[in-house]
């Protein structure tokens, strides 16, 4: 009984230290070739997400380059490599330059993800989508603990594309997105267009997916376009917006306390001005349910 | 622990094409040699278009953050960019690629070496994919002095690209290009001569 009594004190203390997290507004993944528009139209942009394992190691120019963007926008950084899920364990080193970066940041909250990019000797691009198993949870409740002693600012973590399914599932993905935030005491990074890219996987109903995961977890969205490959999509964050996807966002924004929207957008980069009307849509969604002004 | 390993064979498994056939051709041998006899036991029932699924899914990421390392390469060659970085995924990553600038300069290696003058259309392009490339081995990996000679006028070639139109011509004119600092923590002065 003490166990469970615990369990909910702890998670209204989360919910508690979640919703006192500042609504942050509409912000943009940042890519360098945006930077001398973004300073041109600070206006337009509430805060950028930087992706931060760049950033480590940075030379005296990236320094002083994020310095000037510190100066302009809140800046919230985004990792990819420290690897929370990797059952191995953390790199301390590397460890050590992202909790020196967040506190040089001070931002609001860092993010990670719920997956792994390191395993042996290879590093991958992107995170890979860890087995839904209990052995998994206790990998990133180990992590993340050793992650959160080095590092005070909150932690919000990001849920990944996983059409890559492992065998010997335990449970399912909204259980395993559930059990990991809740032995983490983390905040969740909503990506809108990683659950539309991964539909086909659970049986195709994004928006009944959305509805059984922590939503009052719920710190930040990601939502970026992609392309449709071999009847696939393809979340190749090359392309607009897809429908569907502003169809998700909306529905997230309207249930779960969201502080903040970000939208990402690689390659074949438009001009800054091509992508602000997607920052102005997901505001005004915002404003509608009455995030932010 | 079980998973440690798995997590080893699937990494492999998703950057390795080679290596991924040959695990499907006969998981439990391959497993054997490679010391994951443990761990590779339940992989052998890991679905091979899943894999593939997410293995193009890494090459897409890649060529994402390439492209945004080299916007004005990406720009100009358009869709040859995305073809030769499909062939230049296909080998085995050079050391340090998870740094994406290493990634990027490792694209235009291979641009330059393997595939050749075909891809740069128009002939300018080549010094505009070298210009890039030196320029992220000066600012982002704090090389002290990164001298590059470009057979083209890449000055006004820059300007005219940020004002998003490059007027008719061959540009034929070498250009030096050189990055040089001081000091370990200096900036780097630029010069094209
Ligand atoms: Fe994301």
């Amino acid at each position: 009984m003490d166990g469970v009594e615990n369990r909910v004190g702890r998670k209204t203390e989360i919910t508690k230290l979640l919703a006192n997290l500042p609504r942050l507004g509409v912000g943009l993944a940042y890519r360098e070739p945006f930077r001398d528009e973004l300073l041109q139209k600070q206006s337009e942009v509430d805060f950028l997400e930087i992706a931060a394992d760049d950033y480590l190691d940075a030379t005296p120019v990236l320094e002083e380059e994020l310095e000037l963007l510190a100066e302009h926008f809140t800046i919230v950084p985004h990792f990819m490599k420290l690897s929370l899920g990797s059952a191995e364990g953390l790199d301390e080193a590397y460890l050590e330059k992202v909790a020196a970066l967040v506190k040089w940041l001070n931002p609001p909250w860092w993010s990670e993800h719920i997956g792994f990019t390191r395993a042996g000797k290879v590093t991958l691009a992107h995170p890979a989508p860890l087995p839904f198993t209990k052995d998994a949870v206790a990998v990133m409740k180990r992590n993340i603990i050793t992650a959160r002693r080095a590092i005070p600012t909150p932690l919000i973590l990001e849920n990944v594309c996983s059409q890559l399914v492992w065998p010997g599932t335990e449970m399912d993905e909204a259980d395993f997105l559930n059990e990991v935030l809740g032995v983490g005491g983390c905040g969740l990074l909503l990506d809108v267009t990683n659950l539309f890219a991964n539909a086909p996987s659970f049986g195709g109903d994004p928006a009944a997916f959305l509805e059984r995961l922590p939503l009052d977890r719920v710190v930040q969205i990601h939502f970026s376009g992609g392309h449709e490959s071999k009847g696939r999509f393809v979340d190749s964050r090359g392309q607009a917006v897809p429908e569907g996807v502003w169809q998700l966002l909306e529905q997230a924004v309207a249930q779960a306390p969201v502080r903040s929207i970000c939208l990402e957008r690689d390659d074949n980069l438009p001009p800054l001005g091509e992508v602000l009307w997607e920052l102005e849509r997901a505001r005004a969604i915002g404003r509608q349910h009455r995030r932010w002004n | 622990m079980e998973l440690a390993q798995q997590q080893k064979l699937v990494a492999r498994l998703c950057t390795n094409r080679e290596f991924r056939e040959e695990f499907f051709a006969n998981p439990a041998q391959v497993a054997a040699r490679e010391g994951l006899t443990v761990g590779a036991e339940g992989l052998a029932e890991l679905h091979h278009e899943h894999l593939r699924q997410f293995a193009r899914l890494l090459r897409t990421r890649r060529l994402g953050s390439v492209g945004v390392a080299l916007p004005l390469t990406r720009r100009v060659l358009g869709n040859r960019f995305v073809e030769c970085f499909k062939l230049y995924a296909l080998r085995p990553p050079p050391p340090g690629v998870e740094r994406v600038v290493v990634d990027a300069i490792g694209f235009v290696d291979f641009l330059c070496g393997q595939v050749g003058a075909e891809v740069f259309d128009p002939a300018w392009s080549v010094s505009l994919a070298r210009y890039e490339a030196a320029r992220l081995e000066a600012v982002w990996l704090g090389r002290r002095l990164v001298v590059r000679w470009l057979p083209h006028r890449i000055g006004p070639l820059l300007v005219q690209l940020a004002k998003g139109k490059v007027e008719a011509g061959s540009f034929n004119r070498p250009t030096l290009a050189i990055w040089w600092r001081g000091t370990e923590r200096g900036r780097p002065h630029h010069w094209l001569v």
